[in-house]
């Protein structure tokens, strides 16, 4: 690492540290839930690397606890994830000049927290002089943020492991759904999503391995992109 | 769920989130992608997350259960409140943490 490129990567670190404000309560819940759910604790470390994304983690946890089968918990995390497609087309075009490798390692670390950080000094303007140096910034905010994940899940099942249950401390899953909902529904169709997907979910309660879930997802979904297609007529 | 069925979810799930992160990035290089796909990312969350909430408070044992002495759905009430009011994330799970252990001391 030439010093320049040490440079960028430790200004992408310092860049990526305020966020971290709100991940890391975030890596301490899912560890406390994921015991909570039944989840061994090794393997709810190694999701934390595999998945590396937290609300598809708290998403899978909190499916787990209700008992839900394989497939259902599979597809709606995988939907959740798929906003990262794209992020994954917004940084195409920056991230197309590099080496292979490069583009799998930032692709792994392309999270909401470094996109909102790395797709900023991208947009922002192109290096004056010297090489183009910004992948080492990105670099930098997702090992930043990478580590931060890591060890807020090792504290939460640390922590986890050693409060009572009837603490509740699980709860605390739904209460940040209801946190980050009312955050996303200042406009018609999300109110429109929300709405249909909750009432389906109870609707649909009855069927099996909870797929109702992700019935009521696709319902939601449907009720978002009709609103949204409304509202677009009406202007 | 078994172990070997969780490191099973755990994988796939991790290998499907790589895949739509590397797509664009490695595979297809290219920024192109339909409307339609920006739109219904859009919904994702939020439908998520309703169905998930609705489903904690009132689904138990796989039947819907809506009661006035459960202390739940009040609690999220009361968290909803506070990030209505404050649009902030810990101090919702704040309050609805405080008022759980409130009315399981008096429900």
């Amino acid at each position: 690492m030439s010093r320049p490129a040490l440079r960028e990567f430790l200004t992408g670190c310092r860049d990526e540290a305020p966020l971290l404000l709100g991940a890391v309560p975030f890596g301490i819940l899912y560890g406390i839930s994921a015991l909570a759910a039944g989840v061994p604790a090794w393997l709810a470390q190694l999701a934390s690397a595999v998945v590396f994304a937290g609300a598809a983690q708290l998403v899978i946890v909190q499916m787990l606890a209700a008992g839900a089968g394989m497939v259902p918990t599979a597809l709606t995390s995988g939907l959740l994830n798929l906003r990262h497609l794209l992020y994954s087309a917004s940084m195409a075009t920056y991230l197309g000049h590099l080496p292979r490798h490069w583009r799998m390692v930032l692709a792994y670390l392309l999270t909401d927290e470094a996109y909102a950080i790395a797709v900023l000094r991208y947009q922002a303007r192109p290096p004056a002089e010297g090489p183009d140096l910004r992948h080492w910034y990105f670099l930098g905010a997702g090992f930043t943020l990478w580590s931060a994940w890591q060890l807020s899940t090792a504290f939460g099942l640390v922590f986890g492991a050693a409060i009572p249950p009837e603490w509740e401390l699980d709860f605390a899953v739904p209460l940040t759904f209801i946190a980050l909902l009312t955050l996303l529904l200042r406009e018609r169709p999300g109110q429109a999503a929300a709405l249909a997907a909750g009432a389906g979910a109870l609707l649909l309660a009855g069927l099996p391995f909870k797929l109702g879930l992700v019935f009521a997802i696709v319902l939601g979904l449907a009720a978002g992109m009709w609103t949204a297609s409304r509202l677009e007529r009406v202007r | 769920m078994s172990t070997p069925a969780l490191i099973g979810l755990v994988f796939g799930v991790g290998a499907v989130t790589f895949f739509f992160r590397y797509a664009m990035i490695g595979l297809f290089a290219s920024n192109r992608l339909p409307g339609w796909l920006h739109a219904l990312c859009r919904h994702i969350a939020p439908a998520s997350f309703a169905a998930l909430t609705a489903s904690a408070l009132f689904i138990d044992a796989g039947a819907v259960s809506i009661a006035l002495d459960a202390p739940k759905p009040w609690a999220a009430l009361v968290a909803a409140l506070v990030a209505w009011r404050s649009g902030n994330v810990l101090a919702t799970i704040g309050a609805g943490m405080a008022a759980l252990y409130v009315l399981k001391f008096f429900l």
